[in-house]
């Protein structure tokens, strides 16, 4: 839900419950104040009818024309409770219906006797008034209401504009600029905080991305140069034929030790860069498609090993993946199936719309599936692998948000990367 | 045939041009941004090597500095940096090849000639040692009027011995140079040995003598002795 819709639920909802009440009220007000001058007047006319009474001893019905106006009836027992005031329907014989009264009755003597004297006093312009002062004051009410709500609505819209600005300038902030957000101060404090924290926390984002990028490419520079320089040195050494066999051995260790230092150091660098998302770009890459290619490349090692390949592709498994990753990612899994295969293996790799599995056969794992994945877990440790492959291969699916599985069954070991749509 | 190379790092600067200079190149180093600049608008070469990271300025402007003064040099730039923005930007201002540091001075050395290869066309398209003639545009191999077929692998393998004569070659560079890093290193030697031997094999039997030498421990030798 908006913050508009929701500011506005609200207004709705109170604005409707102000209006009940408020009508409500009124009406009852209003009515009690018309009560209260109708009873006034009749009590007035009591007066003036008990004046007459006692002027002339009895009550003349003639000088009230007026039907029902005054009403007489005589009492046998003078005990009988009377009410004061109620409110009645009287028969009007002109407009045939049945119009709203005010009666006031009390007991009074006339010539002599007890009678019950009942003064009314019509309710119909009163009513008319009533309705119509709260039918205008309802209608006022909702105007302003409404007004009101508008003008709520545009304000809040202006208000919360630059809040808006700064919530899509942070939605498209891009880490990759090296910079934090530029918001503009703003007059409403709330807004001119918020935007000077943001300024803060991206700037020292970026400020502590770029370090990071840097400290990546600099170790990357630092480490490769000596390593290239022992590399370079060895291999002149090893021009040289005055070495013993065992001198000899010792350099082929430095320069094999350095290779490897620089391979490792290469993956781990790979991995780093994969976590800290310094691979941006992407494109549409099928790994059915990848893996097809790949297996050329690989069709010389096969038939080294003698490892038999079968290949089933059934649709495109269709990426977003930086294409250099998407390359590391099915070598890593095919040397690794190469790696743990043994002579006369198979290798079965499955390519579905959604799925790219990968299984060899191999002896049974001696660690636990679930450290597979991790740096430096070999089923072997002496052997030559760096033991960062199937790690890096976790990372890139993890970064693209792809599913990674393992599962060992009859003496294969399979690899299933699938996309999380899959089995929708 | 004239290489400069551009390197801070002078014990690699040393080791390269040393290199190349035993395969007969007349090679110059400097160290530094300026004095490669000065050394580009004095003279010629026909191959220039260098690195990105200099310590007063980027490798890559004297690519930029050689394609404006039109010089006719090969460009192979050299860096530890494995960036591949570093690569496609390399090869998008001219440069004609990029090798990541830590890099086989074997493996410049063919790179190198490979180039001087691609670029000298008008002459001759062959490259010869003894009896032993390579046509790198038809791809073709003779033994003194023999043709020899070989597969991909074992031209390739031919190419880069004759890049790199008289020169101790390792097993990782060797394996390296024909299938790059991806490989695991036990099968990709076991795979090199047997190239090895069927290249021998097919040479000798076309009358050619036996100039494939092993060394032991490190790898192979091709030359004379």
């Amino acid at each position: 839900m908006k913050l508009f819709d929701r500011t506005n639920f609200y207004y709705i909802v109170f604005s409707v419950i102000i209006y009940v009440l408020v009508g409500a009220s009124f009406y009852l007000v209003v009515e009690h104040v018309i009560y209260q001058e109708v009873e006034q007047r009749l009590k007035v006319e009591r007066r003036d009818f008990e004046n007459f009474v006692r002027a002339h001893g009895v009550w003349d019905e003639s000088c009230y024309f007026v039907e029902n106006k005054i009403e007489l009836t005589a009492l046998a027992d003078t005990l009988v409770p009377v009410t004061e005031f109620k409110d009645t329907l009287l028969y009007n014989r002109y407009n045939n219906e049945y119009v709203p009264f005010r009666e006031y009755s009390f007991v009074s003597h006339v010539g002599g006797a007890p009678h019950k004297v009942t003064i009314r006093k019509s309710l119909i312009e009163s009513r008319t008034l009533l309705k119509s002062i709260t039918g205008i004051m309802m209608a006022v009410l909702s105007l302003g209401l409404l007004v009101l709500f508008l003008f709520q609505r545009r304000i809040a819209r202006r208000i919360w504009a630059p809040f808006y600005q700064t919530l899509s300038r942070a939605k498209s902030f891009d880490l990759n600029e090296g910079k934090g957000l530029t918001l503009t101060p703003e007059e409403i404090f709330e807004f001119n905080e918020l935007n000077s924290v943001l300024n803060k926390v991206t700037d020292k984002i970026a400020r502590d991305y770029t370090s990071l990028k840097e400290f990546t490419e600099n170790a990357s520079h630092e480490i490769q140069t000596p390593l290239a320089l022992i590399n370079s040195r060895v291999e002149e050494l090893i021009q040289q034929r005055n070495f013993s066999d065992e001198q000899m051995r010792w350099i082929q260790d430095i320069y094999q030790s350095a290779l490897r230092l620089s391979k490792l150091h290469q993956a781990l660098l790979l991995l780093s860069k994969i976590e800290h998302g310094q691979f941006f770009e992407w494109e549409t890459i099928n790994l059915t498609e990848a893996m097809a290619n790949k297996l050329e490349e690989f069709e010389e090692i096969f038939t080294h090993k003698t490892i038999k390949v079968q290949f089933t592709k059934t649709g495109a498994f269709n990426v977003q993946m930086h294409p250099v990753l998407a390359d590391v990612l099915i070598t890593n899994l095919l040397s690794n199936a190469v790696k743990h295969n043994h002579a006369q293996g198979i290798i079965d790799i499955v390519g579905t719309g959604h799925t790219l599995r990968v299984s060899n056969t191999g002896s049974a794992l001696t660690t636990s599936p679930e450290r597979l994945f991790e740096r430096f877990k070999k089923q072997n440790q002496s052997s030559s692998s760096l033991g960062l492959g199937l790690a890096i291969v976790k990372k890139i699916c993890e970064s693209y948000h792809l599913a990674i599985q393992y599962s060992f069954d009859e003496g294969m070991h399979t690899l299933t990367i699938s996309s999380p749509t899959a089995g929708e | 045939m004239k290489v400069l190379v551009v390197e801070d790092e002078m014990g690699l600067a040393e080791s390269i041009a040393a290199h190349l200079t035993k395969d007969g190149f007349i090679t110059e180093t400097v160290f530094n941004y300026e004095s490669a600049l000065e050394k580009i608008s004095l003279y010629t070469y026909d191959c220039v090597v260098v690195d990105i990271n200099l310590p007063d300025g980027i490798g890559f402007d004297i690519v930029e500095t050689l394609k404006k003064i039109k010089a006719s040099s090969g460009i192979i730039i050299i860096s530890a940096r494995h960036a591949l923005e570093d690569k496609i930007k390399s090869l998008d201002i001219g440069s004609d090849d990029y090798l990541t540091k830590p890099f086989h001075l074997s493996e410049l050395n063919a790179r190198v000639k490979s180039l001087l290869r691609r670029r000298h066309f008008g002459g001759s398209n062959e490259i010869s040692f003894q009896e032993i003639r390579v046509n790198y545009i038809s791809r073709k191999v003779f033994v003194g009027e023999t043709e020899v077929t070989l597969s991909k692998k074992e031209y390739d393998l031919l190419l880069y011995f004759m890049s790199n004569i008289e020169v101790a070659l390792t097993k990782p560079a060797m394996a390296e140079h024909l299938w790059g890093d991806n490989i695991d290193s036990a099968d990709s030697f076991d795979m090199l040995y047997s190239h090895i031997k069927n290249l021998r094999k097919k040479l000798t039997d076309k009358g050619s003598k036996d100039y494939i030498h092993s060394i032991y421990g490190i790898g192979y030798k091709f030359g004379k002795n």
